[in-house]
């Protein structure tokens, strides 16, 4: 199988001013971001606000322009190609958005936006148009009366609905969902995310599935990408890193995941403090103020990501913690 | 007696004939329990709580059998009289910090607020005071966290704050409503952690209202389930879990992708949670449940106990001797 969706060593940088008579910050928003994705196939990007899931949602639905690396969407090279084929390239790649409330436009008719994919993109005449979006409709359960209607008409879970059709209404091979559950209740959740593999199935779409909630992805992803300060720290098959992770960050987030049926055997592991300041992350790993393993090393020098049983860790100590 | 008991309370927006947004809840508190309601949006959760401290306005109509703080009953109160109870016995912790704070004062001088109005301390004692208090909340360098306005904060930083506002008059009861929601998962369990730590430690009672059932599952002795406005199910932890009576509690318990085993999809209840004009005859799940029955269409069913706590439904699930 050919990989969908290749990102090499993707990076974005912000300059910040800080006034007038200051130099301007820099924030390392992502940094040396690498991974393949392949059809059909769900790659789940974990870690908390400010690590840089967004940014590397952005970065790859061609929003903005990643300031090095290479991206390439079914084999084509994005990084340096011109507008029409940054056109060609926008159709294959398509965005879910977080909150259904602000990703609708809500002056237009739900059939009409959806038919908009088509009409940028296609030749299709007005009734062939309509006859997709129907299809469409009728696949993620929305009834074909809902074409007259208007955004505020709907609730949270049939809005999200008509954002993963309106998505899939020209069959990209890579879908882009941040965070596309967390604005749902538990019960529109799991139908919401019923919809998504259900969908996935029949078009075979490679998913990069943002998230921050452990559960959903341990449900969806094939494989995890764990993320922390816009570095990766750990990436590999998902059942190897929730059966045995090996950062001590992946650690810490997935046990302080609360469960349903929690083990008391098993002490939670506490990590103190927050997320650093991305304008002045901390020297060496970035992750070492809150490790409860950091060592002087850590201080001073930057774990680069090597592989360690079958998936890709970046932490100096990986071996010795887990031993 | 328990410290908060709550009998039949209903909350109607509009006029008496309206649709009651929370119907005929019964519900107590005892003395440094945690007691857990959960529910999705709209179910009434909240607003149960809001009528407790007061805080529904016109139109609101609260109507209650009985609505006993600490032997004080709260319907009856007027505004000086329930300001005097609210904030200090009984005080509350919003879902989303950034907003619960007064963006224009120091973070020291609204904890001293509290500290003026409830305690009595001026001065260089409620500095003191809510220095205290900041540290306690593990708010590290507090001293110079004082004179910070909210808005140089961060969320887990905020909420601390407003913790240590909510316990700075030592109430009997603290209201925690979605505390963590905003929150990342290692700041959620962080301040989890702080909340129960306090909880203990003053021996208060801690009503937490949220939707995510893991977090119950790990900080609450007992939880009520509500649906659309009714209590419909009320049990201990873990034993409602392990074993839920009401065919919605099993759903939503199904419904959790920590649930599925490796299946691809989840199992959920079809449709969504019945709107205000929209309301079935007989049983409010119904419409959705997988075990209807004739009799659940026509019939409402009420909250009755059993076993393992109580449950409004017909025909309970999981129980040794058949109740119905």
């Amino acid at each position: 199988m050919s990989a969908v969706l290749t990102a090499r060593d993707l990076t974005r940088h912000y300059e910040i001013s800080r006034g007038l008579f200051q130099p301007n910050a820099q924030v390392q928003a992502l940094n040396g971001v690498s991974f393949e994705l392949e059809a059909g196939k769900t790659l789940a990007v974990v870690g908390e606000s400010g690590c840089g899931k967004s940014t590397l949602a952005r970065a790859l639905t061609l929003i903005e322009e990643p300031s090095s690396g290479s991206l390439q969407i079914a084999g084509q090279e994005v990084t340096g190609a011109n507008k029409a084929q940054r056109k060609q390239l926008r159709r294959d790649v398509q965005m879910v958005f977080q909150n259904p409330y602000a990703s609708l436009n809500p002056r237009q008719k739900v059939g009409d936006q959806l038919g908009e994919p088509l009409l940028i993109n296609t030749q299709l005449s007005r009734l062939e148009r309509r006859e997709r979006v129907q299809a469409m409709m009728q696949q993620v359960g929305l009834r074909p009366e809902h074409y007259q209607r208007y955004p505020h008409m709907f609730s949270g879970g049939q809005r999200q609905r008509i954002a993963l059709a309106r998505a899939m209404m020209l069959q990209p091979k890579v879908l882009v969902a941040d965070e596309p559950t967390s604005a749902l209740d538990v019960s529109i959740q799991a139908q919401v995310l019923n919809l998504f593999m259900d969908l996935q199935e029949q078009f075979n779409t490679g998913y990069v599935f943002i998230s921050h909630n452990l559960s959903v992805v341990r449900h969806v992803a094939d494989d995890v990408l764990v993320m922390y300060l816009g570095r990766p720290v750990e990436m590999g098959p998902s059942e190897l890193i929730y059966n045995r992770p090996l950062h001590p960050y992946t650690q810490a987030l997935l046990s302080a995941t609360p469960t349903i049926h929690p083990d008391p055997s098993k002490p939670k592991i506490k990590i103190s403090g927050e997320l650093p300041n991305p304008l002045s992350p901390p020297s060496g790993c970035a992750f070492h103020q809150r490790c409860p393993h950091a060592s002087e090393r850590c201080q001073v020098e930057q774990p680069a990501l090597r592989l360690l049983d079958a998936r890709q860790v970046a932490c100096h100590h990986a071996e010795q913690i887990n031993s | 007696m328990s410290l908060l008991d709550i009998k039949n309370l209903s909350v109607r927006f509009g006029d008496a004939t309206a649709i009651p947004v929370v119907d005929g809840l019964d519900l107590c508190v005892e003395k440094g329990e945690v007691l857990a309601i959960v529910g999705e949006s709209g179910s009434g959760k909240s607003v149960t709580m809001m009528a407790l401290m007061g805080l529904i306005d016109a139109p609101g109509i609260v109507t209650a059998d009985s609505l006993q703080f600490d032997g004080t009953d709260m319907l009856r109160l007027k505004g000086r009289q329930r300001r005097h109870i609210v904030g200090k016995d009984l005080s509350m912790v919003f879902q989303d910090p950034m907003t619960a704070l007064n963006p224009s004062f120091t973070v020291g001088f609204q904890i001293e607020e509290v500290l003026r109005q409830h305690m009595s301390l001026k001065g260089q004692a409620a500095r003191q005071r809510a220095l205290q208090l900041l540290d306690r909340v593990e708010i590290p360098a507090a001293a110079s966290r004082l004179n910070a306005y909210p808005h140089q904060l961060s969320g887990g930083m905020s909420q601390r704050v407003a913790i240590a506002m909510a316990i700075a008059a030592e109430p009997k009861l603290l209201i925690a409503d979605e505390p963590t929601t905003a929150l990342d998962v290692t700041i959620q369990a962080q301040i989890m952690d702080l909340l129960v730590g306090l909880q203990r430690e003053q021996n208060m009672g801690l009503v937490l209202i949220t939707h995510d059932l893991a977090v119950v599952a790990e900080t609450a002795q007992r939880v009520c389930v509500m649906y659309a406005g009714q209590a419909v199910e009320i049990g201990s932890v873990p034993q409602l879990f392990n074993a839920p009576s009401h065919p919605y509690t099993e759903a939503l318990l199904k419904a959790i992708p920590e649930h599925s085993q490796g299946q691809r999809r989840l199992t959920t209840l079809p449709g969504i949670v019945p709107g205000r004009y929209d309301r079935p005859l007989g049983c409010l799940l119904s419409p959705r449940c997988p075990y209807v029955q004739a009799h659940c269409r026509e019939q409402r069913p009420t909250l009755d106990a059993n076993e393992r706590g109580a449950a409004r439904c017909f025909y309970p699930l999981n129980l040794t001797a058949e109740v119905a």
